[in-house]
């Protein structure tokens, strides 16, 4: 009888803080991590043990990803050239109209046009992008890992005319099941949020930003309750603010999401619902709004490393027709 | 009572002055982030993409000037 060596149970291995997944992957809600054997009816629940939570202002990825693609009008065309693993440089065009915000419902369309140049250098602990427009404006976001829990993440908008230029410092820290953040940025904004796992579904979190210039300060409370198959979330504000989703993963290819947002100052409410389908040679994004907008967008994959993008809106309300189509070439 | 009242007018005729050299403190103190500031908004401008390209040329396996400048 084998008992000298005690069959020690086959426990799974203990989670791994997995870092965020990139690409495709990324959109998939995360898989809960329980100790345990997977099938069991009743798992035990590790209280002590919980997993990390998703950073706070990912806390509707799933949703923004299905919902919000980028929609575009006139032809884009993006070329990524890769110099090594880490460091690529890309070229982008873009002729269209692009939309300029109005006060009143009318919808002002500005034909502009305009090159971009980028330059990524994306190492496992430092990440540096930068894009640079024709008119001289600079995109530059850097993302640095100061030690094992402390991410440092700065974005700067700067532009030739002066005060128009925006920053944003963010120092992040990851504990074991929580994450908190602090925010500087220009005209005077502080911000923090912080977010803790309650449970292996469950996260809350909150946030409070205080905005100098015009001594406007905000609270926030946020809830995600995922599983494998789905995602819900609620955000409310002190802004007057009521977000709430749902995202669920029909199969492995197919997925629902739907959305709702009120914002009481101005009795806003939109609501909308789109499907995301990720096929092996193409991505179709289709969404339906409250306010009578349909919207699609397709990329679809020609040869290796060469996309096409087709990309869809149509307001019959406002009279607003947007197409657009584009090439992607490099990853 | 009038030496009282001159000292109580010295004190606050000095007062005063340190009050406004502390201004002007902290006056200097925000001329001079602002243009610290500003020469920072410049540099970070002009030099962001710069940098960002030197340290990928640096960074190994390094890629040849070639590479860089051909739009193959």
């Amino acid at each position: 009888m084998g008992s000298s060596g005690s069959h020690a149970e086959d426990r799974p291995p203990a989670t791994p803080q997995t870092p965020q997944p990139l690409g495709l992957a990324g959109i998939l809600p995360p898989k809960t991590e329980e100790k345990g054997d997977g099938k069991g009816a009743t798992e035990k629940v590790d209280w002590l043990n919980l997993p990390c939570p998703v950073p706070f202002e990912e806390i509707q990825r799933e949703a923004l990803m299905s919902l919000k693609p980028e929609l575009f009008e006139g032809l884009r065309f993006d070329f990524t050239k890769a110099l090594n693993q880490r460091f690529a440089l890309s070229h982008s065009v873009f002729m269209g109209s692009m939309e300029v915000p109005s006060q009143t419902s009318d919808v002002i369309k500005v034909p502009s046009a305009h090159y971009e140049f980028g330059a990524n250098f994306l190492d496992p602990k430092l990440m540096l992008v930068g894009r640079v427009l024709t008119d001289g404006r600079l995109n530059a976001r850097v993302k640095c890992d100061l030690t094992d829990n402390l991410t440092l993440k700065i974005n700067a908008q700067l532009t030739n005319e002066p005060h128009f230029s925006q920053g944003m410092f963010n120092f992040d820290y990851k504990g074991k099941d929580y994450r908190t953040q602090f925010q500087i940025g220009n005209n005077a904004f502080y911000g923090a949020n912080y977010i803790q796992s309650v449970s292996p579904h469950l996260s809350l979190g909150s946030e409070i930003f205080w905005l100098g210039h015009q001594r406007k300060s905000g609270i926030g409370f946020a809830a995600r309750y995922n599983t494998d198959k789905m995602v819900a979330t609620a955000q409310v504000a002190s802004t007057g603010v009521l977000a709430l989703s749902y995202v669920q993963k029909v199969s492995e290819k197919v997925s629902l999401a739907s959305d709702f947002m009120y914002n009481h100052m101005t009795r806003d409410v939109t609501s909308s619902f789109g499907y995301d389908y990720i096929l092996r040679q193409c991505r179709l994004r289709g969404k339906l709004d409250s306010n009578g907008v349909v919207a699609a967008f397709l990329e679809e994959r020609l040869n290796m490393g060469v996309n096409m993008i087709l990309s869809a809106e149509i307001d019959h309300a406002k009279k607003d027709y947007k197409f657009g189509f584009g090439m992607t070439v490099g990853e | 009572m009038a030496p009282k009242a001159s000292l109580k007018g010295k004190g606050k005729a000095g007062k005063g002055s340190k009050g406004r050299k502390e201004q002007s403190t902290a006056n200097c103190v925000k001329e001079w982030s602002t243009w610290a500031m500003k020469k920072a908004k410049v540099i970070v401008h002009f030099g962001f993409i710069p940098l960002v390209i030197v340290i990928g040329m640096n960074s190994e396996p390094k890629p040849s000037l070639y590479q860089l400048l051909s739009p193959v």
